[in-house]
């Protein structure tokens, strides 16, 4: 079964898990999302719960609600899943990161830019 | 008239002399899934029988409107029930409990029962004491899931069931039940497994009502605080409901925000619907040994 942490609420987790589909393009843009009900027996979880997480995702402006269809994926959704992703990790992640390479006295020479093998 | 589809005020009921449910008012409205948890001997299965007609008592008990005592027939039209007791005949075929329901219930579906049972691995030819104890079970819920019923209470359903069959059998719950106009009320020790198929749970403490909460209001009510060992002793002395150990340290459970000083020394974490129910199934954190 899914496991699910102590850290977010769960719709926020399953939210999460659907973004990294998209970002994978699964589903793709202009397809539609599995329905409530299939998402919801796929991860046992309560229907109010996987509502709560497309709606957040349709906030995000990722979903888009077609009348009497159901959620659809934006086109554009992935360039918006990546500006996000962006704009997350320059505000929350890199003035922690920045922070702690100061305190090891790190600078740009000492990192590797390159892939490693 | 509200549209709960139970309702009751200060009910209280007896089992035998004892008293197992004592005065517990709660209302459950459409497109619910409420979980009902409770010790052995809380009062859970008294509730149940309660709200199919089986038992009586003090106080006041509506279920679709009706009076389960005085109106079991047309309520039974509209409800479906699998008591912790159930069993289907072992001589009989699947096939033949769907001719005998269809014969018995007024709103039964032989046509929806052969589709849900198509879900499962039984058949129709099958004889019930050939099926597994998970069969049997998936078997009964595709059968009671049949009725066209309003509310379904079920009595600790999984009970005995590995973690495949409970998993087949919530997964059917949700897939061919919840349709966010039908409840289900369901009973069950198994809290981790439940947590996140429930929208509403209702804690049975020796026959009180521990707590009868949304899913959604408990992370509004109820902080935890994970936090190191440094700081256990500040966490005790701000009086949390439980304290326990997560991942990776310790945590405190607070009903509503835990004084500032506190919160500074913690951070948040979602607090788990299990250390919920033994914080609030239990003697209080001063009469219980530390940890």
């Amino acid at each position: 079964m899914q496991t699910w942490d102590l850290q977010l609420p769960i719709y926020q987790q399953l939210a999460d898990l659907l973004a990294a589909g998209l970002l994978d393009g699964d589903p793709a843009e202009g397809e539609p999302m599995p329905s409530v009900r299939s998402l919801a027996g796929q991860y046992l979880l309560n229907p109010l719960t996987v509502n709560r997480a497309l709606q957040a995702l349709g906030d995000e402006g990722l979903l888009e609600t077609r009348r009497g269809l159901g959620m659809y994926v934006r086109p554009g959704a992935r360039q918006r899943l990546r500006d996000l992703e962006r704009d997350r990790f320059l505000n929350d992640e890199w003035p922690r990161l920045r922070q702690r390479l100061r305190r090891l006295g790190l600078g740009p020479r000492d990192l590797n830019w390159e892939d490693v093998q | 008239m509200n549209d709960a589809l139970v309702e009751a005020r200060q009910l209280t009921l007896r089992y035998g002399s004892k008293v197992a449910v004592d005065d517990v008012s709660f209302s459950i409205p459409k497109g619910r899934v409420v979980g009902l948890l409770g010790h052995n001997g809380a009062g859970k299965t008294t509730l149940m029988k309660a709200m199919v007609g089986l038992c009586g008592g003090a106080g006041s008990l509506q279920v679709l409107g009706m009076d389960p005592r005085r109106q079991r027939v047309p309520l039974l039209q509209h409800v479906c029930y699998i008591p912790d007791v159930a069993v289907l005949p072992r001589w009989a075929r699947v096939g033949e409990l769907i001719t005998l329901m269809s014969g018995l219930h007024p709103a039964f579906s032989a046509e929806r029962a052969r589709t849900l049972l198509k879900r499962t691995s039984v058949r129709l030819s099958d004889k019930v004491k050939t099926l597994s104890k998970g069969m049997v079970v998936q078997a009964h819920l595709a059968l009671v899931a049949a009725i066209d019923a309003r509310l379904m209470i079920l009595d600790e359903p999984t009970l005995g069931l590995d973690v495949i069959s409970r998993k087949a059998f919530y997964e059917m719950l949700i897939d061919e039940w919840c349709d966010g106009e039908r409840s289900v009320v369901i009973s069950t020790h198994q809290v981790e497994e439940i947590e996140t198929l429930v929208s509403d749970v209702m804690m049975l403490n020796e026959g009180r009502l521990a707590l009868s909460i949304s899913l959604e209001d408990i992370d509004k009510r109820f902080v935890a605080l994970g936090h190191d060992a440094t700081v256990a002793a500040d966490m005790a002395a701000a009086h949390p409901l439980l304290r326990y150990r997560v991942q990776g340290g310790s945590a405190a459970l607070f009903d509503g925000e835990p004084p500032a000083s506190v919160q500074a020394l913690g951070r948040r974490i979602r607090p788990s619907l299990v250390d919920l129910f033994i914080a609030l199934t239990r003697a209080p954190e001063a009469e219980r040994t530390q940890f």
